[in-house]
């Protein structure tokens, strides 16, 4: 992890290509699911396949789960969403409405931070 | 080294006295199935588990998951000079059977339950010991697929993982949009479903029902979390979902998820590349589809066979409750035996964890819900 300017980058593994921006939106309990905001970046233990009826509405996904092989990198890359996996304690790095960017090549994750 | 970076258990590292996953389970009943899978794993015939104590995860009475990766490195020892073409074919029909029977299993109680014939007991021991194989499966899956990767690039392969064509999670994905445009198509959006169910049309009403028992066994690990079998959970994840988004969007998106992701294999290469890349998506597809077997299996084998036992535990209990079987433990269920003050105390203990009540979605009336008696 290293910070520049007003950029923090977190490298995790590239699941699904393409590059998207978005404002974080947390899954943190089952209720959570039910408020999910359009375009935002999804950040998440692990993207099940139930929560697939959700993925449309996201523009991008991050997700703690360490492995490439797992359901969110199925789902992302049918859906043709950018994904990021494998980033580590994303839930509390995290918070909801902060400005990220996902690299789905790369397994980036940039965190923008806004100058106050 | 390499054992150390191995799939969904990488994270663990350095900290195996932490679970690996905390508060996923919480029903005594579904715990107790954890406590059949050491036993169940010997029978897939991996090398490296021919013992109970080789099996490398255990739920304590948390519910919290513990994995023990020293035994998972040996079992990636063991089945990385296993492989061959025989070998695999072995361990893919014994997977591929496991899954078959649990869905016969299912069936199997849920037409005996429905007709009133068959013994309760021994059917919900047999779904059971079925269910702790799938469960088996589906712990193994935490690092067995990254195995077989592994293997493929030991062997040379060079092309993607062989993701499904189409996962279950597309499917469900196209189904649920499906029923929201059917719902929309009758003038009852996501929003107004909420505020009249289940008080709609008989068209409306039949449209959502069918979908939920098409749809169960979708939904969380933890029975007791709401999923797709429950209607208020799919209008509102309807609405989640739709609200404010443009179908062509969707549309888009589900025609992404109709398209190959990834090339698949040919028929060409080596014969112990085929049987692992086989094998592989096997597991790739079974990835997106364990809990949806265990899940499915509990609502439309389990239940109905509980709900057939209510009524000869009131004979001995007159204040048994049907969602006090969800407070046994499957042994003490397949015996008979049933002590009021410990199923309180598991009860109580249940309903003071709040933070995993939380986590799971799991209100008041949910337990009645599940068992059909609220």
């Amino acid at each position: 992890m290293s910070a520049e300017n007003s950029t923090t980058v977190h490298s995790g593994l590239a699941a699904a290509p393409g590059r998207a921006s978005g404002k974080a939106y947390v899954i943190r309990n089952a209720e959570d699911i039910m408020a999910v905001p359009a375009g935002c970046i999804l950040v998440i233990r692990i993207l099940h396949p139930h929560l697939a009826p959700l993925l449309p509405r996201v523009a991008g996904l991050v997700v703690e789960e360490g492995a490439i092989l797992q359901h969110a990198t199925t789902l992302a890359r049918e859906c043709g969403i950018p994904a990021a996996v494998g980033i580590r304690d994303a839930r509390s790095l995290f918070r909801d409405g902060e400005l990220l960017e996902v690299d789905g090549y790369t397994g980036k994750v940039i965190e923008r931070h806004v100058d106050r | 080294m390499r054992d150390e970076q191995l799939g969904n258990i990488a994270q663990v590292a350095a900290r195996s006295a932490q679970p690996y996953r905390r508060h996923i389970v919480g029903l005594s009943l579904q715990r107790s199935l954890f406590g059949l899978t050491a036993q169940a794993a010997t029978t897939i015939g991996l090398p490296g588990l021919s013992s109970e104590l080789d099996f490398p995860a255990r739920l304590d009475e948390n519910g919290d998951l513990f994995l023990d990766r020293s035994q998972v490195a040996a079992l990636t020892k063991a089945l990385l000079s296993w492989f061959t073409p025989e070998t695999l074919e072995l361990m893919h029909t014994r997977h591929a059977a496991a899954c078959d029977a649990l869905v016969d299993a299912t069936e199997n109680a849920a037409r005996a339950a429905a007709s009133l014939d068959g013994a309760p007991r021994k059917l919900s021991e047999d779904l059971a010991n079925r269910m702790a194989l799938v469960l088996a499966y589906g712990i193994l899956s935490k690092f067995v697929p990254d195995v077989l990767l592994r293997a493929l690039a030991d062997a040379g392969d060079v092309e993607p993982p062989p993701f499904p064509e189409t996962s279950a999670g597309a499917e469900l994905m196209q189904n649920t949009f499906a029923l929201y445009q059917a719902c929309c198509a009758l003038n009852y959006d996501p929003r107004r479903l909420q505020l009249e169910w289940p008080r709609v049309p008989a068209e409306v009403f039949q449209l959502v029902s069918e979908f939920c028992h098409r749809q169960t066994g979708f939904g969380p690990l933890a029975w007791d979390s709401p999923g797709y079998e429950d209607p208020n959970y799919v209008i509102r994840l309807l609405h989640s979902a739709f609200n404010e988004v443009d179908a062509e969007q969707v549309r888009r998106r589900l025609s992404f998820a109709r398209r190959p992701s990834v090339a698949r294999s040919s028929a060409g290469g080596s014969t112990k590349i085929a049987a692992l890349r086989r094998v592989l998506g096997f597991w790739l597809d079974f990835l997106e589809r364990e809990t949806w077997y265990a899940r499915r299996a509990f609502y439309f084998g389990m239940i109905p066979l509980l709900q057939q036992l209510v009524a000869g535990y009131r004979q001995k209990i007159p204040k048994f409750q049907p969602a006090d079987l969800l407070f046994l433990d499957i042994r003490e269920l397949v015996a008979g035996i049933a002590d009021p003050a410990v199923i309180d105390a598991r009860r109580h203990r249940y309903m003071e964890n709040t933070e995993y009540l939380s986590l799971h979605g799991v209100d008041s009336s949910r337990l009645a819900t599940m068992l059909g008696s609220s």
